[in-house]
């Protein structure tokens, strides 16, 4: 495909052909356009009419006078937001999650996938493939039960073993300096064998012919992996990278929700427990809804540098 | 490869009826509105984890017969936050239902989007119900800028919780009932460090807690520590005393109670784990003996179910209910209470539609006899018998008492009819020998004697206007920190505490609320 | 051979001419500790979830000596009182409509968007690109989506729960990634052969991407069966399981004012746990299944094929 798009670039070709060149193609395509158009139609319908409803966002909404009949504010519930005693750390805590888990989780499961792959012990690896997406599963009612028994500061099995080694307790999920590590690992605990299901999907498309050319020509299995492995599989990992920098701005919701308290907002509160306790349950509406263009505008520019960046590094991107 | 091609070609069809499918169904059940009238109610239910009240409940029937109603029950969801979410979406949409259960924070924002029908006119059309549930507090607790809102039944008893003690540890050790803070803290003390269950490990401690807060009535550090509070006079998050009005947060007496709190957590005399525990994990720790004082409501600690896992572990153990403990200054409470309500609001639009009428029509006649056995405890000789005492019981009808697993659900909307009537809380809470140690116990009983303490009246603070989220995150934050020792506590960061807060809104908030309590007369000396 | 590098996932083993190094007994030794350290990462939780559940009324330990109680001791009262619940089979019937529905509607989208997107000629591919892109990013909650559903008059509906969310932005790019690596020369002959672009779908594409299609197909799966928040917005009398469970995770305060439980003896934290696998039961269905497709160089035996 690279090639003809290269070769229509290449030769200056006069208007009127240019024009009918891409009438001929539009023609050629026809059936995908016809493929497109249910889908398309849906996203008319339950993507972007939410969207033209998020006017909202500039206005003061009023439930009885609908979408249209709520008047104009411009941009005061932005205002509200960005003026908000805590905007900033509300930012810095949602960037330090959702960053953190892109750092941990991400290369966790990638990793877990590749390991799935090699092992060379067909037992642990059925095993391991067949459990490792239960704890998915563990609503984080559940888990933070499991995280108490292990971190309470009064009889978790953690503090029991520092204070074993004649070190004090520490109150895991109370303390600010601890509390993130807790949020970040037990996201990467609960998540990391459900995500790596998508990694495995993409292993299983590699050529293994390469293996045996590679280790015919000397070839270990770490240079395997670094050779033949990741690249293989890196569309998918940069797909997945650039996606959920989209959403760079929704830290977890319900894992926070769950885990925080106030002696920890300081580092625990994320933009959407604020939009929560702020927009959704004072009937903030137009507030609930202007934060999440904000975010939405935000994930946008990361989106797109993304993408740039990736197809200016690694030749592939999304679009 | 055909028949997957058709197969997608199939469900593409069945995609396209569905949405038309649905909307059918709609019509045909908006088409049969000739006979009774239709309302819709989202209820509250008494255990919604039980299941929706069953098609074949004999109520419907009656109610369609009688009144010529037709009843439409949903179920609103079991904890608060998403009942609230629910109706203000349905309220964002217009959606509300004929009558529906609204907590007074969210009836505000409603009143405000113009989604609600005032009902003062109504409470003349029902009497005999209005005589039972709706005394003046109720209405005041349903009334937003002079009209009344909505329909508030009684929710919890109010009192209900109370001061407990391990009587068997303060007999082992040779202590006395504390009565000041002094004496409390030597028998936390006591109770840490002295073994008092004798098992030779150093795992029990002096008081038990978890945070508990919500919006009016409990500030933080929440209920839990009410008693300690009590002795500093800062229980509760309103004071509306006259001459003390305001929140509670500006008197000096907070800050000594902080140090005190600060001070039992430095010394390890309170479980360390009630920071991080939620309500569960508190309950299940005193059943298993952790600590020696708590904060506990009647039921949850005396009725059967509850009380047993303790009974088995602790034959020989022995709770308590203690009066409340003297601070510094001789001051002393339990906690503070406010009347609790449900709720039950009427949209506008059932109001435009003319429905008003049959909604009390049908409100009253659950407060009959009829209606108020029927949705309290089912048919009699089926969900029910009475007792010699006129008390409805189980008796051996098994599984389908109004107890039984079966006959459980067919009592989910007694909460409409509830008012916490002797009758009620006779068949609610009977007394009961516990199955180990053959104790007597009734949670009738301690619910008495918890209610005979001392108790601080904050009547109304549940109508006193709620924070926006920053002010409230900025109260209960820094005051976590402090407890954490994230943020040093003394005079001067206690000062600045006090100052960031009146900055961010927190004085404002203050001024509101003081001058809500004098225009609603709410103040009391 | 072809076959027997399908049936065993290294190739060195079988191919016993080349000779492990150093550097490969580390890496083994590397992979297959990690995989123990992962496997009682996982087991930790699992299994005191599943102890949890099987734990009989009057143990009294903690949770800790809970998770190795002998299970000649556990009991069964929590699933018992849990499939006996009156509410059960109906929530149970709605979820799997939702599943069968939702997954349904998920794929006749999903499919067809992503193969579109992955069409590289495509005149106009670029503004269809942001069309499904700018959705995503643009997450405008709660309300606008409310009102959507409100106005096509889905409310109290089941499709209500799934059809906002039949496209999956993420779910159709990732889609679209795994065909975009499908070589092209496979596509290019086929449609020099005179294939239509659906019959490029049908007879390449979609055979070669059954992983890939099932994997999504789960994931749209388990995000239907467990959603609670659309069913708490949008239904009201015909709720399905996710609400029954989480009615029973956060009543928190159950016995608390009655004498009366709604699971009998059952004790409520096993009640809870055992709730938890309701939730993963379409998963645990369905993953063996799908782990037949997981196997190595399936794209290669169909070129050569």
């Amino acid at each position: 495909m690279k090639i003809s798009r290269q070769g229509t670039a290449a030769a200056p070709v006069p208007k009127q052909m240019q024009r009918s060149k891409l009438r001929r193609e539009i023609a050629r395509h026809r059936s995908v356009y016809v493929l497109a158009l249910i889908p398309l139609i849906y996203y008319i319908i339950f993507k972007y009419v939410p969207i033209w409803n998020s006017q909202i966002a500039f206005k003061d909404f009023m439930a009885i006078d609908g979408v249209l009949g709520s008047p104009w504010i411009g941009l005061e519930n932005f205002r509200t937001f960005i003026n908000s005693f805590y905007f900033w750390s509300l930012i810095r805590n949602t960037v330090m999650y959702s960053v953190g888990k892109l750092l941990i989780s991400l290369p966790l499961s990638v990793i877990l996938a590749i390991a799935i792959y090699e092992c060379t012990r067909p037992g642990l690896r059925k095993v391991v493939q067949t459990l490792a997406y239960l704890p998915h599963f563990l609503s984080w009612v559940i888990m933070y039960g499991i995280l108490l028994a292990l971190l309470a500061p009064g009889d978790g099995v953690f503090n029991d073993v520092i204070e074993l080694c004649g070190g004090k307790a520490v109150d895991f999920l109370s303390n600010t300096k601890t509390f993130p590590w807790v949020v970040l690992i037990s996201d990467a605990w609960k998540e990391m064998g459900w995500s790596a299901i998508i990694f495995i999907a993409a292993l299983m498309g590699i050529d293994v012919s390469l293996f045996e050319a590679a280790m015919v020509e000397g070839a270990n299995s770490w240079q395997r992996v670094r050779y033949i492995t990741l690249p293989a599989i890196a569309p998918v990992i940069v797909t997945v990278l650039i996606l959920k920098l989209g959403t760079i701005l929704d830290a977890g919701f319900n894992q926070i929700f769950m885990l925080y308290s106030p002696q920890v907002y300081a580092v625990g509160d994320i933009i959407d427990t604020w939009v929560y306790r702020q927009g959704l349950l004072e009937f903030e509406f137009g507030l609930a809804t202007a934060v999440g263009l904000f975010k939405g505008v935000f994930g946008m520019f990361l989106v797109l540098f993304a993408n740039w960046l990736s197809r200016k590094l690694t030749d592939s991107s999304l679009f | 490869m055909k028949a997957l091609r058709n197969i997608m070609i199939a469900m593409l069809i069945a995609l396209a009826v569905l949405p038309l499918a649905a909307g059918g169904s709609k019509e045909a059940a908006a088409a049969s509105g000739d006979g009774p009238v239709t309302i819709e109610l989202w209820f509250g239910a008494a255990m919604t984890e039980a299941g929706m009240v069953p098609d074949d409940w004999v109520g419907y029937d009656i109610i369609r017969d009688k009144l010529g109603i037709d009843l439409k029950l949903t179920m609103l969801p079991s904890n608060e936050s998403d009942q609230d979410v629910k109706i203000q979406a349905a309220g964002a949409g217009n959606a509300l239902p004929d009558i529906f259960m609204v907590r007074r924070p969210v009836l505000v924002n409603l009143v405000k989007q113009g989604l609600v029908s005032p009902v003062d006119d109504c409470f003349d059309k029902m009497p005999h119900r209005t005589e039972l549930l709706y005394d003046k507090d109720a209405k005041a607790h349903a009334t937003v800028n002079g009209h009344i809102y909505g329909f508030p039944s009684p929710g919890m008893i109010v009192r209900n919780e109370g001061l407990l003690v391990r009587k068997d540890w303060l007999d082992k050790l040779g202590l006395s009932v504390p009565t000041t803070t002094e004496e409390f803290l030597e028998v936390a003390r006591a109770f840490t460090f002295e073994d008092p269950d004798g098992n030779g490990v150093n795992d029990t401690y002096g008081y038990g807690a978890f945070i508990e807060i919500e919006s009016n009535l409990k500030g933080y550090p929440g209920s839990r520590l009410w008693p300690i509070m009590g002795a500093f006079g800062v229980e509760g998050l309103w004071s509306l005393k006259s001459g003390e009005e305001g929140l509670n947060i500006y008197k000096p007496e907070f800050y000594d109670f902080m140090v005190f709190l600060k001070g039992m957590c430095d010394e390890g005399i309170i479980d360390p784990n009630w920071l991080s525990y939620k309500k569960d994990d508190f309950r299940a720790a005193w059943k298993q003996g952790r600590f020696g004082m708590m904060y506990e409501q009647n039921a949850a600690y005396a009725a059967t179910s509850n009380y047993a896992p303790f009974d088995k572990n602790f034959p020989d153990g022995e709770w308590i209910v203690i009066d409340a403990i003297k601070g510094p200054e001789g001051k002393a409470a339990i906690g503070a209470y406010d009347m609790n309500y449900r709720i039950y609001a009427v949209s506008r639009k059932a109001a435009d539609a003319g429905k008003l009428d049959k909604i009390c029509e049908l409100l009253e006649w659950m407060s009959s006899d009829e209606g108020y056995y029927l949705l309290g405890w089912g048919v009699e000789g089926v969900n029910y018998v009475l007792d010699e005492d006129g008390i409805p019981v189980a008796g051996d009808l098994g599984d389908m008492a109004f107890t039984g697993s079966k006959g459980q659900v067919y009592t989910q909307l007694r909460n409409l009819v509830f008012y916490n009537g002797d009758v009620e809380l006779a068949s609610r809470y009977p007394t009961y020998i516990t199955e180990v140690s053959k104790k007597e116990m009734s949670a009738l009983k301690t619910l008495r004697e918890m209610q005979a303490m001392t108790w601080t009246n904050a009547i109304g603070s549940g109508n006193l206007p709620t924070p926006n989220a920053d002010v409230k995150r900025f109260y209960e934050q820094t005051l976590g920190e402090f407890l954490t020792g994230a943020r040093p506590l003394n005079e001067g960061t206690w000062q600045e505490f006090i100052d960031g807060f009146n900055a961010i809104g927190g004085k404002a908030w203050n001024d509101e609320g003081v001058a809500y309590m004098t225009e609603n007369g709410l103040l009391h000396d | 051979m072809a076959v027997k590098v399908q049936k065993h996932l290294k190739p060195q083993i079988q191919n016993k001419k080349v000779k492990l190094t150093a550097a490969d007994h580390v890496f083994n030794i590397c992979v297959n500790a990690f995989m123990v350290f992962i496997l009682i990462a996982i087991i930790i939780p699992v299994w005191s979830t599943v102890t949890l559940s099987f734990r009989p009324a009057d143990f009294l330990g903690t949770n800790l000596e809970g998770m190795f109680l002998p299970p000649w001791d556990w009991s069964t009262d929590a699933y018992t009182a849990l499939l006996g619940n009156d509410g059960f089979l109906d929530a149970f019937l709605n979820s799997f409509k939702i599943l069968i529905g939702g997954v349904a509607c998920a794929l006749i989208l999903t499919v067809p968007m992503a193969y579109v997107l992955s069409v590289q000629s495509l005149p106009g591919r670029k503004i269809i690109n942001m069309i499904v892109i700018i959705p995503y990013v643009f997450n405008v909650g709660m309300i606008p989506a409310y009102l959507l559903v409100k106005d096509i008059g889905l409310i109290g509906h089941l499709p209500a729960v799934f059809l906002p969310g039949a496209i999956s932005t993420y779910n159709c790019i990732i889609m679209r990634q795994f065909f975009v690596g499908i070589p092209n020369e496979l596509k290019e002959s086929a449609r020099i052969d005179g294939c239509t672009e659906l019959q490029v779908l049908f007879r390449i594409i979609l055979p070669l991407s059954k992983a890939i299609v099932m994997t999504i197909g789960l994931y749209y799966g388990v995000s239907f069966w467990n959603d609670f928040f659309n069913a708490m917005l949008y239904l009201n009398d015909n709720y399905p399981l996710p609400i029954l469970l989480r009615n029973i995770l956060l009543a928190s305060g159950m016995n608390e004012y009655v004498e009366v439980s709604a699971f009998g003896n059952a004790p409520v934290n096993a009640i809870k746990a055992a709730s938890v696998f309701m939730s993963a039961i379409p998963m645990v269905i369905a993953y063996p299944f799908i782990q037949k497709y997981f196997t190595k160089g399936t794209l290669l035996g169909s070129v050569k094929g």
